[in-house]
């Protein structure tokens, strides 16, 4: 270091202690936008390290409200915590039984791009306004741009009761 | 390589102008006060970046300014790091343009030919303060909700048109959401407006007339 300091100071070598200045300037910079970039980055991404959200089962409603052979319209009320803010959200499911046994739930997002589709009862399908994506009665696509079946959710039943796993 | 990207460049754009009037001027022997203004500069613009990035997250309304201020500090990655940056580099600020100023007074620098640079220089000393003062309301804590209730109550001494005046900074009778959004609004959109245009005819008049040597014995 010593040795270093000497030779960048003696008379001689006018012009490498010009380089060494520009070296260190240019080595400060590159250490402040390292020192700023790293967190600053670290800062903007950090949304995705918080999104994942443990599943819990929630709960639709009673069994007996399910109309046998045509989707019927849940709404559940749950609540969320995005950043700071506690909201309460409305959640729509279509819940479809066919023999009163064995149940459907199937979710209301379109999977084209996220509009939330309805059960037109007349045409005895499940339309999406947004970009005219067509599902019937168990969810499957039968025309219009949805790439995937509407999303079923993972259902149990108890005291007539009937619950999903959501997050 | 670099060389030929920068000769290519060059060519194209003429960047080693540029850069030999910005960074290769000649200048006077002079002493280590004479990097106040560039370290003033500099600090302005960590200012500049970390404030952008605050406002990822901060919402300046009574209901949220406090929580997304605690949400930043407490549960974004370097938030507290970016936060804190913003934090000191405003008193920084301030001390170090207040003491650039001081070195201007001390060696007369002010003085012909540069009386125009001094004025834009008295201006962007106002336009730091104002970013102090409008900054330390948007936390919405205590400390910065009294601070700006006693500032304002300030601005409205002045007889017969003082109420008028605490009005037009409050945007009403007292503190409330009006209060809150003019001072981000004028804090994000005003005062750098104003900043990045005085500190451009700064720079330039200072590139242009040069800087002052020290004053010596015999003049």
């Amino acid at each position: 270091m010593e040795v270093a300091i000497k030779w960048i100071m003696s008379e001689a070598s006018e012009f490498k202690r010009g380089d060494f200045l520009k070296a260190t300037i240019f080595g400060v910079c590159g250490l402040v936008t390292v020192g700023l970039g790293i967190p600053a980055i670290a800062y903007v991404i950090s949304p995705t390290r918080q999104a994942t959200q443990t599943e819990v089962w929630i709960r639709v409603g009673a069994v007996s409200k399910v109309e046998v052979g045509t989707p019927t319209l849940f709404k559940v009320k749950i609540q969320r915590t995005t950043g700071w803010i506690v909201n309460e959200e409305e959640l729509s499911f279509y819940v479809l039984t066919e023999n009163g046994r064995d149940y459907i739930v199937l979710s209301n997002i379109c999977t084209h791009l996220g509009c939330r589709v309805r059960w037109i009862a007349d045409q005895e399908q499940f339309f999406c306004p947004c970009h005219n994506g067509v599902f019937d009665k168990v969810g499957n696509v039968v025309s219009g741009p949805p790439p995937k079946p509407l999303n079923r959710f993972v259902v149990k039943i108890e005291d007539n009761e009937l619950y999903i796993l959501g997050s | 390589m670099s060389t030929r990207v920068g000769n290519w460049l060059d060519e194209r754009i003429g960047w080693r102008g540029i850069w030999q009037t910005i960074f290769l001027r000649k200048i006077p022997k002079v002493n280590w006060s004479f990097t106040l203004g560039s370290a003033s500069l500099f600090v302005a613009s960590i200012q500049v970046f970390t404030g952008i990035l605050l406002t990822l997250y901060y919402v300046p309304t009574p209901d949220h300014a406090y929580d997304s201020v605690q949400y930043i500090t407490t549960q974004i990655a370097g938030g507290w790091f970016i936060r804190g940056i913003h934090h000191w580099g405003a008193s920084a600020m301030v001390v170090l343009v207040f003491l650039h100023m001081l070195r201007v007074i001390f060696y007369g620098a002010y003085k012909f030919p540069r009386e125009v640079t001094w004025l834009t220089g008295v201006v962007l000393l106002i336009v730091v303060i104002g970013f102090g003062f409008t900054g330390y309301l948007l936390p919405w804590d205590q400390k910065a909700f009294w601070a700006t209730t006693v500032g304002t109550r300030i601005a409205g001494t002045p007889p017969l048109i003082g109420d008028w005046i605490l009005i037009v900074v409050r945007g009403s009778e007292e503190l409330s959401a009006i209060t809150l959004a003019r001072f981000y609004g004028v804090h994000v959109w005003v005062l750098p407006t104003a900043l990045i245009i005085l500190i451009l005819i700064h720079l330039y008049l200072v590139i242009r007339l040069g800087i002052s040597a020290i004053p010596s014995r015999e003049e």
